[in-house]
This record gives C-alpha cells, sequence and structure tokens, in this order.
C-alpha cells in the first residue's frame, strides 16, 4: 500500500507564519500613515529679555556662566594669550575660547567627556538635577535661553548631535514659561557670544509663537 | 446486570493512547518565526518617517520654508493664499507681477513634487543672488499685502536637517546684510534626517508627535 506523505502540518505553520506577517504588514502599514506631522513655527522676536547661553552638543547640555567665562578671558587677553586669534583654555566644561574680532568670544567644544559641567537631557526627568538647578534659575520675565545646537552627526544617526537635548530642554523651559532661541553650530561656525557693534550677525533672539 | 454492550467492551483489545505533537509543534515554530522576523527587522530598523506639510501658516504669518541640507537647501514657497492677495491688489502692474510669482511658485512645487529620488539630490547650493532675489520676492509680497490691507505675510522658517547648519550659516549671513531680509520675520526648527516633504498635500497632524516635539 502507497504510504502518502502528510503535508497538513507544513501547511498549517506555513499558514499561521504568514497570516501574522500580513496583520504585522498591515500594522505598520496604519502606523506609518498617522505620521504626518505639521511642523511648530516659532518665529524670532525683538524682545528686552537678556539670554542665558546654553551649548548642546552629544546629547549633553552646559549652561554658559558667563561671568566666569569673561573674567577668564579678560585675564587671558591681558596676559597675552589670547592674541592673534589664538586658542586658550577656559577652565570650564573643558571649554576653549578664541577671541575674534567679528564674533566675539567663541567657544571650541571638542573633548566634552568626563567634564562635570555638561550634563546629560535625561538629567532633566530628575527633580534634584544640577541641570534642573541651573534651568530653573531661569527668570522668564528677565531672561530667555538661547542655544547653540551642534547639527553635526555620526552617518548612521539620524539626528544632529544636539538636537534631541534641545528639543527636550526647550519643552522643559515652555513648561516653565521661559522662552528659548536657538541656532545650530560646528565646528565651523562656532559657538560665539559677541555685541551687535561687532557684527549685524551677533543676534540673540528669542523664537516663539505668535500667541505665546 | 451487564448488558450485552458493556460484555462486549471489557473484552475489547486496549488501544495505546497516542498523544500528537503536531498543534504544539505548529505553533512553537510559527512562533519562532515571527519572533525572529520581528528581530531581524529591528535589527536593521529604519527609523519612522514623519512627513511636513508643504504649507505651513500661523494666522496671518505664512511660511516660506526653506530646508537646509549637508550639500544645499530646498526651498519650497507657500502658494494657495497667495492667490487671494492677488485678487485682493486693485494696481494692474502689481497683479501681474504676483502672478508671475505664483506661475513660478507653482512650477517650483510642480518640480519637487515630480522628483521621484531622494530629496536630499534635490538639494541645490544655495546662490547669493537666488537668495538675494527671493528675499526681495517676499519683501514685495509683503508690502503689497500690507498696502492693500490684506492679512497676509511670509516669513521664513528654516527646517534644519543634521549637518545642514552650514548652509543655514551662508543663508544668514547674505541675510544679515541685506536690507530686503531686514523686515523679515524667521522661524527656525531642528529636523531629523527621517523627517521628508508631505508633496500631496496637507498631512494630518499628529497631536501626540507635536506633544513629543
Amino acid at each position: 500500500m502507497k504510504q502518502l506523505i502528510n503535508v497538513d502540518s507544513l501547511t498549517d505553520i506555513v499558514s499561521n507564519s504568514v497570516g501574522i506577517l500580513i496583520i504585522l504588514a498591515v500594522v505598520t502599514l496604519i502606523q506609518d500613515n498617522s505620521t504626518a506631522y505639521q511642523l511648530e513655527i516659532p518665529i524670532e522676536h525683538q524682545s528686552e529679555l537678556s539670554p542665558v547661553f546654553i551649548i548642546a552638543k552629544d546629547d549633553k547640555l552646559i549652561v554658559l556662566d558667563t561671568d566666569r567665562i569673561f573674567t577668564n578671558a579678560a585675564m587671558q587677553a591681558t596676559d597675552g594669550s589670547a592674541k592673534g586669534k589664538r586658542i586658550f583654555p577656559l577652565e570650564y566644561g573643558q571649554l576653549f575660547g578664541q577671541i575674534d574680532n567679528e564674533q566675539g568670544i567663541m567657544f571650541h567644544a571638542q573633548d566634552i567627556e568626563g567634564s562635570k559641567d555638561w550634563h546629560h537631557f535625561t538629567q532633566l526627568e530628575k527633580n534634584d538635577s544640577l541641570l534642573r538647578q541651573q534651568l530653573n534659575k531661569i527668570d522668564p520675565e528677565k531672561q530667555f535661553a538661547y542655544f547653540f545646537v551642534y547639527d553635526e552627526v555620526a552617518e548612521s544617526n539620524i539626528s544632529g548631535s544636539g538636537f534631541e537635548s534641545f528639543r527636550m530642554t526647550r519643552e522643559y523651559l515652555k513648561s516653565r514659561h521661559i522662552k528659548s532661541g536657538w541656532k545650530p553650530v560646528d565646528s565651523d561656525n562656532l559657538a560665539s557670544i559677541c555685541d551687535m557693534s561687532f557684527s549685524p550677525l551677533c543676534k540673540y533672539l528669542p523664537s516663539y509663537l505668535g500667541s505665546s | 446486570m451487564a448488558t450485552r454492550a458493556s460484555r462486549y467492551a471489557r473484552y475489547l483489545p486496549e488501544k495505546k493512547l497516542e498523544i500528537s505533537l503536531f498543534p504544539f509543534l505548529s505553533i512553537f515554530l510559527s512562533v519562532m518565526g515571527v519572533l525572529s522576523f520581528i528581530n531581524i527587522l529591528s535589527s536593521i530598523h529604519s527609523p519612522q518617517k514623519i512627513e511636513m506639510a508643504t504649507e505651513l501658516e500661523q494666522g496671518y504669518k505664512v511660511a516660506f520654508q526653506m530646508f537646509s541640507l549637508p550639500d544645499g537647501i530646498i526651498i519650497v514657497p507657500p502658494v494657495s493664499r497667495l492667490k487671494d492677495l492677488q485678487e485682493a491688489v486693485s494696481d494692474q502692474d502689481v497683479k501681474d507681477e504676483l502672478a508671475s510669482i505664483i506661475v513660478q511658485r507653482k512650477q517650483f512645487i510642480a518640480d519637487i513634487k515630480a522628483y521621484k529620488g531622494s530629496l536630499d539630490d534635490f538639494a541645490v547650493a544655495p546662490n547669493v543672488d537666488n537668495i538675494k532675489d527671493l528675499l526681495k520676492e517676499i519683501r514685495f509680497i509683503n508690502e503689497e499685502a500690507l498696502k492693500h490691507n490684506v492679512l497676509y505675510e511670509e516669513f521664513i522658517l528654516f527646517g534644519i536637517y543634521p549637518n545642514g547648519g552650514k548652509v543655514y550659516h551662508k543663508i544668514r549671513d547674505v541675510m544679515g546684510y541685506s536690507k530686503d531680509a531686514a523686515s523679515i520675520s524667521i522661524g527656525l526648527e531642528p529636523l531629523d534626517a527621517n523627517w521628508t516633504l508631505n508633496t500631496d498635500g496637507a498631512p494630518i497632524v499628529d497631536a501626540d508627535l507635536r506633544e513629543v516635539e
């Protein structure tokens, strides 16, 4: 008597797998269609508020202590270390400074690993974190936060190195009614603080919606 | 007294109870297969695509979008509400000028829609003269809207992609020294590489995503 090979089990396995894959594909498709996004459009506004400068790089942030930085830069300039666009250590957040006639004081932030002055943006979730304490000092009536956001990125990444930290911090500041502005920076276009008398590009403006 | 049937059953040969592993194996292998598939998918996980609208406005302010990419810019000018301004204008010369701007812009959008490749390849290096012309054009439109009491103002919205800062700075340098740019409002937003333009009209806004943002 001929023995028939039973393919029931194989058919069952294949149809089960195919069915589940089809369900997965449909779910993915539905999710894909719902990710359309309309950009928020904060617009730069002239303001009497004074900026508190923050640098965002590699998912970390540093709130610039301008008093300390300017005092240090002035000392370096006095003893000649900052002459001729020479780069000098600011002894703050492993930052290096450079003085330029057009751009004022420029900040080099090459190697920030291990610095205690830089804080990972996830620190915002902790109530008692140093980052929160520093941001909470910003007075919304008198100040706004201005971010220098590094947009340089490794090829495998989809976001600029400071984008995520900037977005999260901006959201946190918004919840505290603190306005913020930003500009992208990189190794060619460094973060810099200067006065409008230097150049018309020395503008630091908060961006927000007309209604806010 | 035992019935005939029960007596017969007592003498039936005993049959071994066979357990079939088939349903268990079937489910087990199916689950394993799907899990491995998901595992492979997540290992080559491509980030979710987010699409942005080509026409954006906030009240009477309408965005003239400039997407700044590593190799250049993509310009997405607004068109739809510009037609209202054209209708409101009485001066024939201005009307004609606006008509020609609308035609140009429509062509621009049509070119973007017709382009099937990656948007990155569509980006062009910013040309100083072109930027100056665009600024002049936006200023002209805004001034005419003001003259004719039409609630319409174009502003430049920069969408900065990763590594797109260099191109952005080139444009801002031009704008910094341009009289036409002085009266134009500016907005800028950081964009991730997986955020693309929706060229098939305004997409539905996903409130959750906006909250995340």
